[in-house]
């Protein structure tokens, strides 16, 4: 529970702490209740230890293959794009971020809003045609006005944390800088995607989160994302960009220090 | 017909119920009629039929691209099949597990029994939020519970924010597809009801449609006070809930509410990331064919510190509602591995002719036909698990090999056991099985039978539509007796070939008997218990060593069987030469 910062809404007062208090203990003696009764049903005492595993996530072959980088490169590509997403290649950081600004000009931005990441700032001046904006650059107690520049932004750029090759994905993780809405909210969603962070399988990302239980650093939201959104609910007919980015750019930087 | 076994298949029920059924017979299901009944209107919608089969087949060649592309498909279902297994059969550990890191990380977890109490959390939630709106993303749980319909009477506006759930919501319908919800709305249909809620005339084109509904649900989610998602798995030991979807709407939902409430199965626990990993490879492709939904999220509490978005309060309520019923059954606990994906729909014959709303629950399909019932007590729905062929084309489709066509039959069994099929099959089955008793008894009653159809029989058919009759030739005719049974006419067909087999020179019936059988003897000493189903493809040398005298070993039943398969295998040919003089079987043909 974060009291909440700049707005209408105060930190949860007395009556709604102690409504909380109280939800948190029948939830306790409700979850023993319910242990007890699973366990009953199906025919034991409780498990005193965790069960042993004969097996874990994937099958053997799949968690033995390895490709090679240039192959992971063109798989992720292959698999990005057939999704109906754009992936275009830098060698380096700067490189890539020359190429956002250029794609920014092209588009005629509007408005732009960027992850607090200090290597996308110079987008600020390089992209100065649009008004810049990055998410976190009020601080803490922006958090209603960050969400209304990313609503209004054409674009949303960030530097994504992993990308998955196997189902053409980027990944990015929530942090006080990566808000959820850049990746979400505007119409395009441009992501800087150094091939350093670019894995085979979803596994190998999965891995970096196993072992952080529950408060243990995991963030709040990490989201794969696989191309534009999309939906083919009115007649099975493909629609691009229902509620999600309708245009996503995935920009892979060959060098980038990470 | 009768000799190739009556009942003749599995749709029998369904077949014989004619109309006229009184309720109390039907019970919950009583006020939407029958699943013939149901069925019967969507049969008589040409376009729904048509939308039905066209979507179908669609996600059907989808899955089967998606799942070569993967390769070793059926080593993924085992899988898949394996840790679903595990974890329901440790469920007490994994859930405690998954409930005590979700509060780790800040999250309010809640055990609802059911629907009613999951309700009532929810509806507390939002009058302690003072919640004015709720934006909702798709979530079977919500619509199991009924969820809306309780928000709305407490005074706050739900709104269903995926594009094809949002269409059934103005609709006032329920979801007929796992997947695709308004699977059976055209777009013309469409464009009307979203024409009236925008209060001015959309044309009948998809992107103006969906470009309507961005427009109208993005105030929306930018101004709701709650968030209700579902859960498609939950990561034990993280704590984390994972959503999969392809609009964005998911997303929406837990990033922009201050509040979040997810409802979550009890059963939607994967222990870890790593099993996770399994699930993401089967559940995408088995829906829709896609490697992966375009967003899969994993929400791992509550906004933290210093975040500007996500939700500051989360509460996930984990809901029992009749699926704990099904844990330690040994036909039905299976159900509980279910990663609702919807393949048992676009596989099942009866759904892609009927659709999803004859079912007349919540679920629908293969799967629903069986979950209905076993949510609630199998007492009333018990005419849902007649909708079925019992092909096991569902088996064959779901990711996780759940053998939902020998649970129809189990709930077809339990139904007669409990005493509540109808009066009048029951004592057709009594009847049934009192014939089947003794052969002599069965021979009599077809000769009756017999005598007694013929009146009614015309060019082997009988076409009355009326009585047992009237369902079936509705539809097509139903065979009249044949004047001689295949088992009558067998008789004179062995004398016929016994004769024939006597005709063959001499010496040639000799050559052939003697091998045959050397060869008959050689497959009763390699494979006691029993004749073989086939011939075997070399020739066996410890028969010729055996030595004893061929006659001796020779019953009778195995001398019909060698004539049967001699005239197979074509060894009595014109030319008299035994077809398989190399040692090779010719035969099989």
């Amino acid at each position: 529970m974060t009291p909440s910062d700049n707005m209408e809404k105060e930190a949860p007062g007395r009556k709604e702490r102690e409504w909380l208090d109280r939800l948190v203990a029948e939830s306790l003696a409700k979850q023993e209740q319910w242990m007890d009764r699973i366990a009953e049903k199906l025919g034991r005492r409780r498990l005193a230890e965790p069960p042993v595993r004969p097996f874990r996530g994937a099958p053997d072959f799949w968690q033995q293959h390895a490709s090679s980088r240039e192959e992971t490169i063109r798989t992720f590509i292959a698999h990005f794009q057939a999704a109906g997403g754009r992936v275009v290649k830098a060698g380096t950081m700067d490189g890539a971020l020359d190429l956002l600004a250029e794609e920014i000009r092209r588009r005629h931005a509007k408005r732009v809003i960027i992850a607090g990441q200090p290597e996308l700032r110079v987008l600020k001046e390089t992209a100065a045609e649009a008004e810049v904006t990055v998410w976190n650059e009020a601080g803490a107690a922006g958090s209603r006005d960050a969400i209304a520049k990313a609503a209004e932004a054409d674009i949303g750029v960030i530097i994504a944390d992993y990308a998955v090759a196997a189902t053409g994905s980027i990944v990015v993780a929530s942090s006080p800088a990566k808000g959820r809405s850049v990746s979400l909210l505007p119409p395009a969603l441009f992501a800087v995607v150094p091939v350093s962070r670019l894995k085979s399988r979803l596994g190998e990302v999965f891995a970096d989160f196993d072992g952080m239980p529950g408060g243990g650093g995991l963030p709040a939201g990490i989201h794969f994302i696989s191309g534009p959104s999309r939906s083919a609910d009115i007649e099975n007919d493909l629609t691009i960009g229902v509620h999600g980015p309708g245009e996503v750019l995935a920009v892979l930087v060959e060098d980038a220090a990470d | 017909m009768l000799e190739s076994g009556f009942p003749p298949c599995g749709m029998r029920f369904a077949e014989t119920e004619v109309g006229g059924v009184t309720p109390e017979a039907h019970g919950t299901s009583a006020d939407k009629g029958s699943v013939r009944q149901r069925a019967v209107r969507a049969l008589a919608d040409d376009f729904l039929r048509g939308a039905v089969k066209r979507t179908t087949e669609r996600l059907r060649a989808g899955k089967k691209s998606a799942s070569e592309d993967l390769g070793r498909w059926e080593d993924w279902r085992e899988r898949g099949r394996q840790i679903r297994l595990h974890t329901i059969a440790h469920l007490d550990h994994y859930l405690r597990v998954f409930a005590e890191n979700a509060r780790a990380n800040g999250a309010f977890v809640h055990f609802a029994d059911d629907g009613a109490e999951a309700v009532r959390i929810a509806l507390d939630i939002a009058a302690m939020r003072g919640a004015k709106t709720a934006v909702k993303s798709k979530s079977m749980v919500t619509e199991e519970i009924h969820l809306n319909a309780a928000l709305a009477s407490a005074g706050v506006e739900a709104v269903e924010t995926d594009l094809g759930e949002h269409i059934i919501q103005l609709a006032g319908e329920l979801p007929s597809h796992l997947i695709i919800p308004a699977i059976h709305k055209n777009r013309e249909q469409v464009a009307d009801l979203l024409s009236a809620d925008a209060g001015k005339e959309l044309p009948p084109d998809t992107a103006a449609l969906a470009g309507y509904v961005r427009k109208k649900l993005r105030d929306k989610f930018l101004s709701a006070e709650i968030g209700v998602t579902g859960c498609n798995f939950a990561v034990a030991e993280t704590g984390s809930v994972v959503i999969f979807e392809n609009e964005g709407n998911a997303r929406m939902v837990s990033t922009l509410p201050e509040t979040q409430i997810t409802f979550m199965g009890m059963e939607r626990i994967v222990p870890s990331w790593a099993d996770l990993e399994v699930m993401a490879s089967l559940l995408p492709r088995s829906a829709t064919g896609q490697r992966l939904t375009v967003y899969m999220s994993g929400i791992s509490g509550p906004r933290r510190g210093d975040d500007l978005d996500g939700p500051e309060q989360l509460h996930i309520i984990i809901v029992d509602n009749g699926r704990s019923r099904q844990l330690g059954d040994p036909v039905f606990q299976e159900l509980l591995n279910c990663i609702r994906c919807g393949a048992c729909l676009n596989a099942c014959p009866v759904y892609r002719h009927i659709g999803g709303h004859a079912y007349g629950g919540t679920y629908s399909g293969p799967i629903g036909a069986v979950l209905t019932p076993a949510l609630t007590d199998h007492a009333g729905w018990n005419d849902i698990a007649d909708a079925s062929s019992l092909c096991g084309a569902c088996y064959e489709a779901c990711p996780v090999k759940i053998p939902l066509h020998d649970m129809l039959v189990e709930l077809r069994r339990r139904k007669a056991e409990a005493g509540r099929s109808k009066p009048v099959e029951a004592l057709a089955m009594k009847g049934f099985a009192a014939v089947m008793a003794a052969p002599s008894r069965y021979r009599r009653a077809i000769r009756l039978a017999r005598v007694a159809v013929r009146p009614l029989s015309r060019d082997g058919g009988i076409r009355i539509r009326i009585g047992p009759f009237k369902a079936w030739n509705e539809q097509r005719i139903f065979p009249s007796l044949p004047e001689q049974t295949f088992r009558e006419r067998y008789r004179t067909l062995e004398q016929e070939l016994r004769a024939g087999l006597a005709d063959l020179d001499e010496a040639v019936r000799h050559r052939t008997e003697e091998r045959l059988m050397a060869r008959l003897m050689a497959r009763t000493v390699n494979r006691p218990g029993g004749m073989p189903d086939r011939m075997e493809t070399e020739p066996e040398p410890d028969a010729e060593r055996s030595g004893l005298p061929l006659d001796e070993r020779m019953p009778g039943e195995m001398a019909a069987t060698a004539i049967q398969d001699m005239t197979r295998s074509g060894m009595a040919r014109d030319d008299g030469k035994p077809a398989c003089n190399d040692g090779r079987e010719g035969g099989q043909s």
